[in-house]
């Protein structure tokens, strides 16, 4: 199993992420309201486009692996398609329509459309128009009675999910009149018109959605929630309740994030700062171990960018004294026992911290986005990237799940 | 003056598609009156079960179907006065192999109401706060900080 890659692309929060289709070119939002494409360079990333047009924090980037085109949204209220040419990038304002920020933006699997997530409640399902020469939107209201927080596509390029903040997930149907032929019966729905509510679903406890995300066949819709759980749905058939309906409530922190990685395997990730891997079917899902192990101590991939904070250097002749450090770390850092034994964690699902401060995790801080990095000859996801709030973007590897974890459970840490 | 009287207008009373609190959950189906007594028949049942000393059974019984929400305070006190009879009334080392015969929902109700118990502490009511955060610090190394988050993230009150 090969070490994850990791790079420090900003010292803030990445509030937005996006590669191009051959992994040379990362979109990043370093927490400001420009995009920044960087390019690969061996081991590191090189700046080479900024996109400025956004007045306000861009929440979102997505890529368009078949047309190449980039769709930004941000806090402003606006989204921009950004299209390639000989000059770098240019931008197409997109008429949304919306009264509040947008949260969230993904093209459809054809890439005709996207969807842009509002905080007015609303989603702006958006194509272009060819007769005006603009992107136009059409707008689902009902009934959704909060923020909308992530959307996905179904691989039909008709259904869309939505997971708000009032913890609840909606499958609706995404169909453009005018620009699509008329979609086929799913087991998601028989009746398509736009913006038709098929399904809809509740977290356990009331947690906001942080993400959503169909299957790789589409007959499954995972969700995370902010009260610690994992909810999948299999589903049977229009207007029936679902095959299955499996709730996995975790002991760790809420995540933030998910992607399938295969038809029976989900990686999800959030606020124990660490990809974790899912395993299931439809009979059952449970946790199959973190793809980062905090509880080895040999740390390679801290890059140097981070500025490590010098430990050691206390206060006059009290900074050496090893009890003065032990009481020290007990107050600050709630460790007990000795520094240097090990920062163990209890099986509560707190994120382990060194002796130096520094989180015992590959990422210090939320992971805010997961999604597949590389496929293998399967169609199964082999690489995951993750971004978060320390500026860090990482690529794993993605262990199976299965046989030969024996030794990975014991020092399992969730 | 009165240019400045519009900024007192209550804007979310006259926003028609105004999301309530109570829209966030359903409503116990038991009805006020329903969950009232079912909530005296526990109580009784959990003074019986812990004076003949079965731990597990009053906390199961107190556990299963809470009552929550709005208009049910005088059932919500029956129970949580109940819980709190049967956190005094259990032995140290018998906690952990009582907690983790629980199921994970009563573990979640469990740490709603060791919350509700210390904010009862300086009201004067007799909850003991080291018998508390005994029972707090036990059931987050069975339940995990994952129970914490499901407590403060759920609209159904207890």
């Amino acid at each position: 199993m090969s070490a994850p890659e990791v790079f420090q692309l900003s010292l803030g929060p990445l509030t937005g992420i996006a590669f191009s289709p051959d992994r040379s070119q990362v979109c990043v939002c370093p927490n400001s309201n420009e995009a920044q494409i960087y390019t690969r360079n061996g081991d590191s990333w090189d700046l080479t486009d900024t996109l400025a047009e956004h007045d306000k924090l861009i929440t979102a980037i997505a890529w368009g692996p078949n047309t190449n085109r980039i769709v930004t949204c941000s806090q402003d209220r606006n989204a921009y398609v950004w299209t390639h040419t000989e000059q770098g990038w240019k931008p197409a304002l997109v008429i949304l329509k919306i009264n509040r920020a947008a949260t969230s933006v993904k093209w459809s699997p054809s890439e005709n459309k996207f969807a842009v997530g509002s905080g007015s409640r609303a989603i702006a399902i958006c194509h272009f128009d060819e007769e005006n020469n603009w992107w136009t939107a059409k707008q689902i209201k009902k009934p959704l009675r909060s923020t909308v927080l992530s959307l996905d596509w179904h691989p039909n390029n008709y259904l869309l999910a939505a997971g708000t903040a009032d913890g609840r997930t909606y499958v609706y149907s995404g169909y453009i009149k005018g620009l699509e032929a008329k979609p086929e019966a799913t087991i998601w729905g028989d009746r398509l018109p736009t913006g038709q509510l098929l399904a809809e679903f509740k977290s356990p406890n009331g947690g906001w959605v942080h993400d959503v995300a169909f299957s790789p066949s589409g007959d499954a819709l995972a969700f995370v929630a902010h009260d610690s759980s994992l909810t999948i749905i299999y589903a049977s058939g229009p207007n029936e309740p679902p095959a299955a309906h499996i709730v996995v409530k975790l002991p760790s922190l809420p995540f933030t994030n998910l992607t399938w990685t295969s038809e029976s395997s989900i990686v999800a990730a959030g606020h124990d700062c660490q990809p974790i891997l899912f395993t299931g079917s439809p009979s059952g899902w449970a946790i199959s171990h973190s793809l980062d192990d905090p509880s080895s101590t040999s740390k390679p991939l801290t890059p140097t960018a981070t500025g490590i904070r010098s430990g050691g250097g206390g206060v006059g002749r009290l900074g050496n004294n090893e009890a003065f450090n032990m009481f020290k770390a007990a107050d600050s850092k709630g460790q007990r026992g000795l520094p240097g034994t090990g920062a163990a964690t209890t099986s509560s699902g707190l994120t382990p911290v060194g002796s130096d401060g520094m989180l015992l995790t590959v990422h210090q801080n939320t992971i805010t986005h997961v999604e597949a990095y590389e496929w293998n000859q399967n169609g199964e996801v082999s690489k995951i990237f993750t971004a978060g709030r320390d500026g860090r973007l990482v690529v794993w590897p993605v262990t199976g799940g299965k046989g030969g974890l024996s030794g990975r459970m014991a020092g399992l840490q969730v | 003056m009165s240019e400045y009287a519009f900024r007192k207008i209550n804007i979310d009373a006259l926003d028609e598609d105004v999301l309530l609190p109570s829209d966030l959950y359903d409503p116990d189906p038991r009805g006020p009156d329903g969950v009232l007594s079912d909530a005296q028949r526990k109580a009784g049942e959990v003074r019986n079960l812990v004076s003949r000393g079965d731990i597990p059974g009053a906390l199961n019984t107190i556990l299963s179907e809470p009552p929550y929400g709005d208009g049910v305070d005088e059932a919500k006190d029956l129970t949580k006065n109940s819980l709190l009879l049967i956190l005094n009334s259990t032995r140290a080392s018998e906690i952990p192999t009582i907690l983790k015969s629980l199921g994970q929902e009563q573990q979640d109700h469990l740490m709603a109401y060791i919350y509700k118990g210390m904010a009862a502490i300086g009201q004067g009511s007799d909850v003991s706060g080291s018998v508390l955060l005994n029972w707090h610090a036990q059931l987050t190394e069975v339940a995990g900080v994952g129970c914490i988050v499901r407590v403060m993230a759920d609209r159904r009150t207890l």
